[in-house]
């Protein structure tokens, strides 16, 4: 029996199923309590809610699993969101004459639609198999500085459901960075700026590659050609010819770039042209030093990820927590590793209505063994195809709290050598 | 001690001053106990205000910051300020301890607690006010010598020690890499490993390399960890200042206090200043009365129906300054949005924040109109459309659509080379200029352009201004720090009130 195609309308049927059967509230809670090592921590944590109807609620605060699973059974809302930590419960905020923020994990949103200037195979909200190798090289590049250059282990890698990624970093030190800090670690990932009227958004500057952005670009290099110049086909008409020429600051370069290029005939043959220009310049000495990284620039351009760093910067920015349902598509908010990123396809992502569909499969082909004992035993997400999603978040929730289990072993020891 | 003006007998002891004030660099740490007139608090605050704007303006003209360039700038414009003195003092420390070098320092002490008074009242004052300090106490940590460094260290309690020659070796390729600046020095500088928080400013422009949570900076950058120390010190007591701020009750303070800043800055355009503006005029201001960032916006949003989320705040806010109603703005908005969306899409999604511009929704704050600072300040990535033209835009692009408008080429060029050296803010002048066949008295916010334009174009009697600066040609506008009119006032009661403002008794420790 092949599933029903998802369709928002059938989200108030669905969704009490969903929370009550597959929402998996058990890791998600050990995630958000942190290991309670400070006691409030989960309390203190903004949630908000969207209802059907649009309609919003902030700061709602649960005292602890039982009370959250009771609240979003009860409400059964289209998003849930994940907000900070305060130093009291955010629902009862109004009691305390200062209600800050204090505590976040820093978060990353990548957003397909900042890709519409250089993509050409989608638009808007629409994403395919093309298009996707964006967010994955994005994936690679940001998990690959926060591990290396920032120290971070703890990185949790969600596809938000529709047409772009989330990185909740989880990290003690990261919860604990400010507002400034968050802007410093957002803005030192954020190569690719200007708006409308810049046509060159990548502009390095410097004699040196700074070695994120060398890292970047050897993530980026083997990719560049299959992904640009053939799926995306930047080379392929004179309007997009001449938006990478655009990209050229120095006219006698670009008139040869241009002129090498039309003797060329398909767009491979037309990029391996650009780059042998800029080579020969750059071996004659004619480039300026700080112009000699001019290929890198335009590769960055395309490819190197672009952050809506807004979310990032905040303390109190909302972001929509993982395994929610994402009310337009009906699939799931789901996690994946980001060292196979490229194994991920956004396209197979389970909905609501599959997953719905293959508890009901799975608990008729039980019952038709008369096997009911083993039926109660099975949490119900691991019949379905959300189990890897879970599995995923487990492995990262469980590796969480080893860092206090760590720390706990680490002063007994202390603790051990002090007595002799 | 006790530096009343009235009792001009006080006599400075200098042994005492020198102790008080050891160092030309100054973390201020200890408040000031002492008495002084108001008078003296308010040219003390209005002085030090003077330096502050006059860094500013400087960073407007977009040398490099502590370049050459910019500090023969910084010099010239505190120059013209009347302030040479202080740069020179701020530049050229001679620790000498001369008598006019501790009273220097004696003003410098009291002007900076005196404006944290000012500054402390909310999130916007308190950054702008770090921001200008932290450029005052890098330009003087700058002109210390090695010895003066290290005095300072000590003086402070500050220790730090470089990296060893084993760990140095170990990365020096990925200090090669990713140290900014020449090469050529770098293997017989000291490094030091400092958490990445604690110089952010390196980290966020990548000028260094960062590995594993630490930055690792040579001695040459070591002002950059000193000045992330005292911006955390500096924001703290902030903070500290502000929580304990009810509790000073010198009622000729408070009206001071909360002037000081508008007292410069001009104002804040929530309030339109003219009548109200029809929604249907809007093409017709668009193309006459509308500064070019804002003139962009509109034309963006007449062509695709649609501005993103910091486009619809810049220019909903400029609409709301320059008089649009909220009803109007709601049908404005409501009939562009509709032609790509359904009205029930428009109602859920984006009705909330026209009337949340206008105070009437979240926190019901009236929002204030973006000045020219904060739009040329602001980030602008891929699809947006928002921020100053001048500076987010490709010189030729800018041109282009210049002379699309029929400005002479002449202006055209003139406009593109003021880009070109960073000078957003004059170039946008020469806009008003070459568009209202006059020049403007120096563009410093949108809606000012915008009344400046209406009252050019004869459909708004001119507002009695205040002389603006007689070269207006280049210059920047002369928008300084003069003292409020109430305040004046109030100085001349000042014997009927009496008494002398003791800033002991205004509670400003830190602890
Ligand atoms: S200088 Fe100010 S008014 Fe002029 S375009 Fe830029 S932001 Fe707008
Ligand atoms: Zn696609």
């Amino acid at each position: 029996m092949k599933v029903e195609e998802f369709s928002p309308d059938s989200l108030p049927d669905l969704l009490p199923l969903y929370y009550k059967r597959l929402f998996p509230y058990g890791p998600f809670h050990r995630w958000i309590s942190y290991g309670n090592v400070e006691p409030n921590y989960f309390q203190n944590r903004e949630f908000s809610f969207t209802l059907a109807e649009d309609i919003y609620i902030r700061f709602k605060s649960f005292i602890g699993r039982e009370d959250m699973e009771k609240e979003i059974q009860k409400r059964c809302p289209y998003k849930i969101d994940i907000g900070a930590v305060y130093a009291t419960r955010p629902q009862e905020r109004h009691m305390t004459a200062v209600f800050q923020p204090q505590e976040r994990e820093l978060v990353f949103d990548i957003d397909m639609t900042d890709y519409d200037d250089v993509r050409s195979c989608c638009s808007g909200a629409d994403i395919c198999n093309k298009c996707w190798k964006f967010m994955v090289l994005a994936c690679k590049i940001l998990d690959a500085a926060l591990r290396e250059d920032f120290g971070y282990e703890h990185l949790l890698w969600v596809f938000s459901g529709r047409r772009g990624v989330h990185c909740w970093v989880c990290d003690d030190s990261a919860r604990k960075l400010d507002v400034s800090a968050r802007s410093t670690v957002a803005e030192y990932l954020q190569l690719v700026t200007g708006g409308e009227n810049k046509a060159k958004k990548v502009v390095l500057n410097s004699d040196k590659l700074h070695h994120s952005i060398r890292r970047a670009k050897n993530i980026i290099e083997p990719q560049f050609e299959s992904m640009c110049v053939e799926d995306q086909d930047i080379l392929g008409t004179p309007e997009k010819i001449s938006k990478v020429l655009s990209l050229v600051p120095d006219d006698q370069m670009r008139q040869e770039i241009e002129k090498e290029m039309s003797k060329q005939n398909t767009p491979s043959m037309k990029w391996a042209a650009l780059t042998s220009v800029v080579q020969s310049w750059i071996k004659r000495g004619q480039l300026k030093k700080w112009r000699q990284f001019l290929v890198e620039e335009i590769m960055l351009q395309y490819t190197y990820p672009r952050l809506d760093i807004n979310v990032s910067k905040g303390m109190n920015h909302l972001l929509k927590a993982p395994f929610c349902i994402h009310p337009k598509t009906g699939k799931v908010c789901i996690p994946f590793n980001p060292r196979a990123a490229e194994k991920f396809n956004p396209m197979t992502v389970p909905t609501i209505n599959q997953l719905i569909h293959e508890i009901g499969q799975f608990d008729k082909e039980q019952t038709q063994e008369g096997d009911e004992v083993s039926l109660r035993r099975v949490k119900d997400y691991r019949k379905t195809s959300l189990n890897k999603g879970v599995v995923i978040f487990e492995e990262f929730v469980r590796k969480l709290e080893d860092t206090w289990k760590g720390k706990q072993i680490k002063i007994e020891a202390s603790d051990a050598t002090l007595k002799f | 001690m006790d530096i009343s003006r009235r009792r001009k007998v006080t006599k400075v002891v200098a042994g005492s001053l020198a102790e008080l004030y050891p160092h030309n660099l100054q973390m201020y740490y200890i408040p000031p106990i002492t008495e002084i007139s108001l008078s003296e608090f308010e040219d003390l605050a209005l002085e030090r205000l003077k330096v502050l704007r006059c860094l500013e303006l400087v960073n407007l003209k977009g040398a490099n910051k502590f370049s050459d360039e910019w500090k023969a700038s910084l010099c010239e414009e505190m120059t013209k300020q009347g302030l040479k003195n202080f740069y020179k003092m701020s530049t050229a420390p001679t620790c000498k301890q001369t008598d006019a070098e501790l009273q220097y320092r004696k003003k410098d002490h009291l002007s900076h607690f005196i404006l944290r008074l000012a500054y402390c009242r909310s999130d916007e004052l308190r950054r702008w006010f770090i921001a200008r300090e932290l450029e005052l106490f890098k330009l003087r940590f700058m002109s210390l010598n090695a010895d003066e460094i290290r005095e300072f260290l000590n003086m402070n309690n500050l220790s730090y020690s470089p990296i060893s020659a084993e760990e140095k070796d170990a990365i020096m390729p990925s200090l090669y890499e990713s140290t900014y600046g020449s090469t050529a020095l770098l293997s017989e500088k000291d490094f030091f490993r400092v958490p990445f928080t604690d110089v952010l400013e390196l980290v966020r422009s990548r000028k260094v390399f960062v590995q594993a949570g630490y930055a690792y900076i040579p001695s040459s950058e070591f002002v950059a960890v000193m000045s992330s120390v005292y911006r955390a010190t500096l924001g703290q007591a902030l903070m500290m200042t502000y929580r304990r701020l009810p509790n000073v009750d010198d009622e000729r303070l408070v009206p001071l206090l909360k002037g000081l800043h508008t007292s410069y800055v001009g104002e804040d355009f929530k309030t339109p200043k003219g009548g109200e503006i029809c929604i249907e005029d809007l093409d017709k201001h668009a193309r006459a009365s509308y500064p070019l960032c804002m003139r962009f916006l509109h034309e963006a949003l007449r062509t695709h129906h649609h501005l993103r989320h910091f486009g619809r705040l810049q220019y909903g806010l400029f609409l709301k300054g320059i008089g649009v109603s909220l009803q109007d703005a709601m049908r404005f908005w409501r009939e562009e949005f509709t032609r790509i969306m359904d009205v029930d899409k428009f109602e859920k999604e984006h009705a909330y924040n026209v009337r949340y511009n206008y105070g009437q929704e979240g926190k019901r704050t009236n929002y204030t109109p973006y000045s020219c600072m904060k739009i040329i300040c602001s980030s602008v990535g891929p699809g947006d459309h928002h921020g100053c033209p001048f500076k987010h835009s490709d010189v030729k692009i800018l041109a282009n659509k210049l002379q699309a408008y029929g400005i002479s080429s002449q202006y055209v060029g003139e406009i593109s080379e003021l880009v070109k050296g960073n000078h957003y803010q004059v170039a946008c002048g020469k806009y008003f200029e070459a568009t209202h066949g006059k020049p403007s008295n120096g563009i410093q916010h949108p809606n000012q352009y915008f009344e400046e334009s209406q009252v050019a174009l004869g459909n708004r009697p001119a507002i009695k201004q205040e002389p603006m600066s007689q070269n207006s040609q280049h210059s920047q506008p002369n928008n300084y720090p003069s003292k409020p009119k109430p305040v004046k006032q109030e100085k001349v009661e000042e014997d009927v009130w009496g008494g002398d403002i003791d800033l002991s008794s205004i509670d400003m420790d830190v602890a």
